[in-house]
């Protein structure tokens, strides 16, 4: 197979801006498929019935909440694996 | 790098020199150009499109539903959008193992916003040229007015699409009367705002290091290249020893090759790359340096084709194998799973029927001697049309159901809860027992739905 040559630009990132932008950016489509398929299945409305957290709000506001949080808890799954990829780091 | 010239700017990432793509014309160009109408027309056109007094295409999250058309999608579907999403994925596999990076050369969103954004860059700044030398200048009141109107067409645009995409998602008329007002809910503004930045940051600014740093395709797509990939390649055997110069019919004979290094395919190229290096990563196969050579090829009067979309097989000089292994297999699987969506889709009953028991209270004896549950009762109209329901129930024993008039009236694309009472001998038969709970359309005979609900009752 004729795998394309890479570039000798790809080297692996050391900027600080560079990698927190590639951390931010892979939690960011985690986070974005996490939204979907969670609210797909779970109706804010519903669970506003019950008793729910202060916060809960309209459906269009807990969407947006529930895209925040899994976009944090994505970038903290992304911080740890480049953390863990990159053991010599920061000795 | 062959003559090309890049100037070092700021930028997030490291020893990044901003391209300034020459803008080049011919077949793979206006293919492009054709590819970029017809999507953005169906972007930004599709939310103001009605059917049936609705808007025709419309994610609709506020109210969790989904209008395509004809058709409405209820959360309860969510299994037809993991299945569109499959098959969407595997038509990207299908077409990448066939024709290469086709999907970035024509269709990706980033190409095609990045387009738009290069035309208006060169309306307001001037072509490369003229871009490369504003840009090396001191700041003049002409350099402030090109990148001042540059500016304001990049950022209404960028609002506008922003608020198209959310336009998808909310009906876009009504946010459109509000955002006339001023008085769009936060979330809309957020979002608004948010897509059209990332528009404006990706196709104005990231532009090729969104493909060299960020896009998962990009990564993932060369596993699916075989030897029978349409890849854009440079002939080396006909183009090296590569030289300036006219060439004449002898020249091949003096050991000159056909490449008379004039670097427009390296000019032209959006991602910065010389594809006399051989195939690499960064192409995204956007075909501008085959219009750029063919170009040249015209002028110096050779034959076309010097870069050119072929297979490695055909440079290998063997034959290129269209009806492969991997070829059959997507197609067959990507066949069987379109075929079955259909299939599924128009079997979809369009009524659907919820039950919920009253939490509060598990039956209740009456002085009679009978037994009373109470259920909520959700009629989901997904059909186009409204219909008139009415609701039964059979059980083991003899149903009693309250109201006696069960008619309701539901408006398409609506739902409808209507509480119903059950009623039964308590001890005629003993104990629980699970009941069948349908609805029928009056409209329509055909249209009708089961559901299954627990009757409680004292054991004995
Ligand atoms: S590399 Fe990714 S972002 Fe770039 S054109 Fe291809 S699919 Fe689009
Ligand atoms: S090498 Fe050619 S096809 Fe590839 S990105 Fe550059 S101009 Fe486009």
């Amino acid at each position: 197979m004729p795998a394309p040559t890479r570039v000798e630009r790809h080297r692996a990132p050391t900027r600080p801006a560079h990698i927190a932008g590639i951390l931010g950016w892979s939690g960011f489509l985690a986070a974005a498929i996490a939204t979907m398929i969670c609210f797909a299945f779970i109706d804010p409305a519903a669970i506003a019935t019950g008793n729910p957290p202060g916060w809960w709000g309209p459906r269009m506001r807990v969407y947006g909440i529930g895209f925040f949080f899994f976009w944090f808890v994505g970038i903290i799954a992304a911080t740890l694996s480049w953390a863990l990829a990159h053991p010599r780091r920061g000795r | 790098m062959h003559g090309e010239v890049t100037v070092p700017v700021a930028s997030l990432y490291a020893a990044h020199e901003k391209v300034y793509p020459r803008e080049i014309s011919g077949r793979f160009a206006r293919l492009r150009s054709l590819s970029v109408w017809l999507l953005l027309g169906a972007f930004y056109l599709l939310p103001w499109l009605n059917w049936n007094e609705r808007q025709a295409v419309l994610f609709d999250l506020p109210a969790r539903k989904f209008f395509i058309f004809g058709l409405v999608f209820w959360p309860q579907d969510f299994i037809f959008l993991t299945w569109l999403l499959i098959i969407a994925a595997l038509l990207l596999f299908f077409s990448t193992a066939m024709g290469g990076r086709l999907w970035c050369g024509y269709a990706c969103p980033q190409t095609v916003w990045t387009e738009t954004f290069l035309w208006m860059e060169r309306i307001t700044e001037g072509n490369r040229q003229a871009r490369l030398k504003l840009d090396r200048g001191p700041w003049t009141l002409r350099k402030l007015t090109r990148k001042g109107a540059k500016q304001i067409l990049w950022v209404s645009f960028a609002l506008w699409t922003g608020f198209t995409f959310v336009g998808f998602f909310t009906p876009i008329r009504v946010l459109a009367g509000e955002m006339v007002t001023f008085s769009p809910g936060p979330w809309e503004t957020f979002w608004t705002l948010f897509y059209g930045f990332a528009t404006y940051g990706n196709a104005g600014y990231l532009r090729e290091q969104v493909c060299k740093y960020m896009c998962p395709y990009a990564r993932f797509q060369s596993a699916m290249f075989d030897r029978d990939t349409l890849v854009i390649t440079y002939d080396k055997e006909r183009g090296e020893p590569r030289g300036a110069g006219k060439r004449t019919p002898q020249s091949r004979a003096e050991g000159k090759g056909d490449c008379i290094d004039c670097t427009w395919c390296v000019q032209v190229c959006p991602t910065g790359i010389d594809i006399r290096d051989g195939l690499q990563i960064d192409c995204i196969a956007c075909a501008a340096c085959i219009d750029a050579c063919d170009s040249v090829m015209d002028r110096v009067g050779l034959s076309r084709g010097l870069i050119r979309y072929t297979t490695q097989h055909a440079l290998d000089h063997e034959r290129t194998r269209l009806l492969r292994p991997r070829a059959l297999i997507y197609a067959t699987l990507l066949a069987s799973l379109v075929a079955g969506f259909i299939i599924a889709v128009s079997l979809r009953s369009p009524v659907s029927l919820d039950v919920i028991r009253d939490r509060n209270i598990l039956y209740k004896l009456t002085d009679d001697g009978q037994v009373d549950n109470v259920y909520t009762l959700r009629i989901l109209n997904k059909s186009e049309h409204p219909q008139r329901y009415v609701l039964e129930a059979r059980g083991a024993g003899a149903l009693t159901l309250l109201p006696t008039d069960r008619t309701y009236f539901v408006p398409s694309g609506a739902v409808y809860s209507v509480p119903l009472r059950v009623r039964r001998s308590a001890y005629e038969p003993l104990g629980a027992e699970t009941i069948t709970i349908s609805v029928r359309s009056l409209d329509d005979p055909g249209v009708h739905a089961d559901t299954k609900a627990r009757f409680l009752a004292p054991a004995r």
